[in-house]
């Protein structure tokens, strides 16, 4: 299964193509055609593993159905982007994930101008490719990107659904298939940074939580083989540490981290210790809070 | 020598006065020996010459009989010139609290030696902290129980230098209003403590049970047998200081064990059991059975605890056959398998309890299996005192909260915590108070309380500091020194009602402390496109060049560079006080003053968080003449135990004289240097006072005082919590300057987040 491909900004993926300096205008064409071949690049080939929680496969789907911009919402590890791949995988789109930044510009998204030997050359950016080429686009982490850059969307998310390329000088209606995704975090940042209720309106929303004990469990022993009482017991501590989310944890140990506890065992590290390195020691510097959480999790065991 | 040559000894050598050497003379002399005597009473005599009252040599007498036996004859005699000594440097009321402290201390100490350097330290002190002399006797025993002689020495001298020539401050410490007294002491004392283990204890229990109760110390007045074990008690979870004998991992492990514990109580037991006929040995034996019952409970949860319980269970199967032995080894019997008892009574015990395992979810178990075998111990003639029944193991708590007694009321957390302590503390008088003592005290009270309503006389009135114009909209002019601002001091308040409020909602305190650190400033920042810089903007430069090959002007600003920004700014938060924030919020049982000092107390707790410059200050007006200003916090003052006290001892009276209140804390905040000076004025309704009866004459002057301010640097910006306050909230303030709370509860959350929006 080919990774998606994600941009940081729209530089790093030049270089990754190739040498901007040694394009001529024929050269842009085949690169056109490249780049419709690397949205196939984008496709995913094989099920990305995914257990619904509640009934957000159907739900997807039917927004998928009209197009309707859709905003994902949940703690971190939860299962956001794993979802949305399986989504992807299902509908069999092409997925353009970007993960969103402080110091991305409305640029890194939509595309810019560069310059070569011969002169000056547009280069889409990720959004402007999806809205092309008709994928779906992912922006993880919407918050974290500035104010001024996330209303470049404002257009293409109502029935306009059009993107101008001010700098072009070009309008690009969507493509049919287009599809924009946003992945929020509805964390204690939010006070400071939060979506402008103009951008927030725009989209449907579905809330992610961390599955119910069985099931998680049951997520844990397939992601990282260990067997089910092992599984049981990961959860079990997961939930010592989720007690603690906004009394001294901004969050508790995510899916994730448990998926990395449980590789950690199968590999031979006992459970106090793989707990530790996979779940205490990234999600806390305060030794109070450490020393409480590995003696819950010598209370699990 | 026989009681009649003492009488006559006392009537020759030393005059005829002494009668109260009367009623000991017996035990005088068993103390005494025969050579001593005479020195005894030479300096009973010469204290009762000094002229410090009866109740001093009264009680000396009695009190040095004691030391004598305890300790020695010649400490005792040594004790009349430490009694002296004090008198002299602090006081007579001092000197009247020796002789009881010292013969405490002697009950501490025993030894000779110790003994006179603990003179030694009070007469010392006497002579450099006599205004603190007195909180330290009050506190000498709680200071002897957990500090030798030398470390006692330590401490204080800590608290001398610590305070550095200061009395407010010394006078601080020794009354342990200041924390660094309690700190220092645990460093003395050198063992795993409490307070240091404390947000440990509550993220433990948080995590295995998502219980978030207050954990708390017993009060320091409490009885020893109740600072002894743990307890719970509607919520509140009270944990001893330290469990002596105990250190380093092991005292941790056993706070542990005790918090696992009684969280295990929290999640299983259910209501309270009644009372009704249980003989205190079937009470005890309950308990006992309900402990086992929720451990199981709780390690068929997580069976961890198993190995953290099981480490304190060291019963022997052996030795006497008395009720705490055989009920530590039933304790064993019910949580370690492979524990062998003999014993009858044990093995019963265990076979009843391990036979209705699968009833294990019913409370109710517990009490029939521990009435039976309250029964049996009873046919077994074992003895039982419930007076000095301590349960063991030690982590166990005292099993107060399974209990129904009659006598107690259902409140709520808070008020029930203080109606512990103050039960604790009449508990503590009725055990250490004999009927002599108390008579008097009733003696001396009348002239002891005329004392200090002279002393509130002279605090009640504030000092005018200041005369502020006052602005007339009929006129268009502004009359000069029209008001006068009145500062009072404060009243101290219990901080523990702070503290409270902030424990229940410590997930606030939480965001905003990670609101906190991520606004606290000093952190680079990189800045784009600028005229001028330290390096090219790469993404600028491109784009000019753009724009200059497809004929645009380029962009000029094509640098970047490095900026920190600094956090220059103070601010002053300014309370009104008025009679009507005694209403209660309609929703809640909370008065609107209380929301103001819970928001005031996150936002101080933000604000010294963030390190900016603040003080709190609080006004009500009582006419033109009489501003009152109460200044709770100082821009130089460290945000401490004795601010909340003060914050916590507001009080809402008289009305809103709000333009005169402005101007003085402006005034002051416009002396500030920093960059930004902001007012932030938290009120609940329209400005109006008694003398004044045009209601827009004092929103004018408000405005006109807003205006004023603005011009000399100051911003103004309000928090209205009056929700019909929008008119006239913004005519002083100007719309954007005021922000209305609806929901008043939110206040406490509200105000803290927007003092960050308004400073980002």
């Amino acid at each position: 299964m080919p990774a998606p491909l994600i941009f940081s900004t729209m530089s790093e993926a030049i270089t990754d193509r190739g040498k901007p300096g040694s394009m001529t205008v024929a050269s842009l064409l085949t690169e056109m055609a490249v780049i419709i071949m690397e949205l196939d690049a984008y496709r995913i080939e094989d099920e990305p593993y995914y257990e619904a929680v509640g009934n957000e496969i159907s739900q997807f789907k039917a927004a998928w159905a009209s197009r309707m911009p859709i905003m994902l919402k949940g703690p971190t590890g939860c299962g956001k982007t794993r979802f949305i791949e399986h989504m992807a995988w299902k509908l069999q789109r092409p997925l353009i994930t970007v993960s969103c930044h402080e110091d991305m510009t409305a640029s890194d998204l939509v595309g810019r101008y560069l310059l070569d030997a011969e002169g000056t050359i547009w280069h889409d950016g990720p959004l402007t490719l999806a809205v092309r080429y008709g994928a779906i686009c992912y922006l993880d982490e919407i918050v974290e990107a500035r104010q001024d850059t996330t209303v470049v969307i404002h257009s293409l998310t109502d029935d306009r659904r059009i993107l101008p390329l001010e700098k072009k000088n070009e309008v690009i209606r969507a493509h049919a298939d287009f599809q924009l995704v946003i992945s929020y975090n509805p964390g204690y940042q939010s006070v400071l940074k939060d979506l402008k209720e103009s951008t927030k309106q725009r989209f449907g929303a579905i809330d992610f939580g961390y599955p119910d004990a069985g099931l998680e469990a049951e997520i844990v022993e397939h992601e990282s083989e260990v067997d089910a009482a092992v599984a049981a017991t990961l959860v079990k501590i997961a939930e010592r540490s989720r007690n603690l989310r906004g009394h001294g944890l901004e969050e508790g140990a995510s899916t994730r981290m448990l998926i990395h506890a449980g590789k950690l065992i199968r590999h031979g590290v006992p459970l106090g210790e793989a707990c530790e390195v996979a779940l205490v020691l990234p999600i806390t510097d305060d030794p109070d809070i450490r020393e409480a959480l590995n003696s819950a999790i010598a209370a699990c065991a | 020598m026989t009681v009649t040559e003492l009488r006559n000894l006392i009537h020759i050598g030393v005059g005829p006065e002494l009668e109260y050497v009367e009623p000991l003379s017996d035990k005088v002399l068993n103390v005494f020996p025969e050579t001593l005597i005479a020195r005894w009473l030479r300096a009973t005599r010469k204290l009762e010459q000094a002229g410090y009252g009866q109740v001093v040599v009264r009680r000396y007498v009695r009190h040095s009989v004691a030391v004598a036996e305890i300790v020695s004859p010649l400490a005792a005699i040594n004790l009349a010139d430490a009694v002296s000594t004090v008198a002299i440097k602090a006081g007579i009321a001092c000197a009247e609290a020796l002789p009881r402290v010292a013969e405490d201390a002697a009950n501490h100490l025993k030894e000779d030696q110790l003994y006179i350097s603990w003179m030694g330290i009070v007469v010392r002190f006497a002579a450099l902290a006599p205004e603190s002399m007195s909180a330290l006797l009050d506190r000498m025993d709680y200071l002897l129980d957990s500090l030798s002689v030398s470390r006692l020495e330590a401490w204080v001298f800590a608290g001398l230098r610590a305070s550095g020539g200061d009395v407010v401050r010394r006078q601080r410490f020794f009354a342990f209003d200041d924390p660094e007294a309690e700190r220092w002491l645990q460093r003395e004392s050198g063992e795993v403590i409490f307070s240091d283990l404390e947000m440990r204890l509550r993220y433990y229990l948080d995590a295995l049970w998502g219980f978030r109760n207050p954990l708390r110390e017993p009060p320091i007045n409490a009885p020893k047998q109740a600072r002894r074990r743990s307890s719970f008690d509607r919520g509140v979870i009270r944990l001893p200081t330290s469990y002596p004998g105990y250190r380093g991992v092991q005292a941790e492990d056993l706070y542990r064990a005790a918090v696992a514990h009684i969280g295990a109580h929290m999640a299983y037991s259910g209501d309270r059991y009644e009372l009704a006929k249980l003989k205190p040995i079937q009470v005890a034996l309950v308990s006992l059975i309900e402990d086992a019952r929720v451990e199981q409970l709780a390690m068929q949860e997580f069976p961890g605890l198993r190995r953290l319980w099981m480490r304190f269970h060291i019963a022997q199967a052996t030795g006497a056959l008395t009720a705490p032995s055989l009920f530590a080894r039933l304790s064993r019997a019910l949580i370690d398998l492979d524990f062998d008892d003999v014993d009858g009574f044990v093995r019963k015990g265990r076979e009843l309890f391990f036979d209705r395992r699968a009833e294990w979810g019913d409370p109710t178990i517990s009490r029939e299996i521990g009435s039976l075998l309250g029964n049996d111990l009873g046919q077994m003639r074992v003895q039982f005192n419930a007076r000095t029944y301590v349960v063991e193991p030690p982590y166990r708590d005292d099993n107060l909260g399974l209990w129904n007694f009659d006598d107690e009321h259902q409140e709520d957390t808070l008020e029930a915590e203080q109606l512990f302590d103050s039960v604790r503390i009449e508990q503590q008088e009725d055990e250490t108070e004999t009927p002599d003592r108390e008579r008097e005290e009733i003696e001396e009270r009348p002239e002891d309380d005329r004392k200090r309503a002279n002393v509130e006389n002279v605090e009640i009135d504030g000092i005018p500091v200041a005369r502020y114009p006052e602005y007339d909209h009929e006129t268009g002019r502004e009359r000069p020194e029209w008001t006068t601002v009145v500062e009072y001091p404060p009243t101290v308040g219990e901080t523990s009602s702070i503290d409270d409020f902030l424990d229940r909602r410590s997930d606030i305190v939480h965001r905003i402390s990670n609101l906190i650190s991520s606004a606290r400033v000093s952190r680079h920042q990189r800045v784009r496109r600028q005229q001028e810089g330290e390096f090219l903007d790469i993404d600028a430069c491109i784009e000019a060049v753009v724009s200059r090959r497809i004929g645009d002007t380029p962009d000029q600003r094509i640098y970047g560079r490095w900026e920190r920004r600094n956090r220059d700014l103070s601010v002053l938060v300014l309370l009104d006080v008025s009679e009507s924030t005694n209403d209660r919020v309609l929703s809640g049982t909370e008065t609107v003053l209380e929301l103001e000092r819970n928001a005031t107390a996150l936002l101080a707790h933000a604000m010294a968080g963030l390190g900016d410059p603040f003080a709190v200050a609080a006004f009500c007006s009582d006419r033109r003449e009489s501003v009152h200003y109460y200044r709770i916090k100082e821009f130089d003052g460290e945000y401490d135990a004795l601010a909340k006290a003060y914050l916590a001892g507001l009080q809402g009276g008289y009305s809103t004289r709000i333009g005169a209140a402005m101007r003085h804390a402006g005034s002051e905040l416009a002396r500030r240097l920093t960059h930004r000076k902001l007012l932030l004025v938290v009120s609940d309704g329209e400005p109006s006072d008694i003398d004044v009866s045009d209601p827009e004459y004092l929103v004018e002057d408000a405005r006109k005082a807003v205006q004023t301010l603005s011009q000399m640097g100051v911003d103004v910006f309000c928090v209205g919590l009056d929700s019909g306050g929008d008119s006239y909230l913004h005519r002083i303030f100007g719309r954007r300057n005021v922000v209305q709370i609806d929901r008043l509860e939110a206040l406490p959350e509200r105000l803290p987040m927007l003092y960050l929006r308004l400073t980002a």
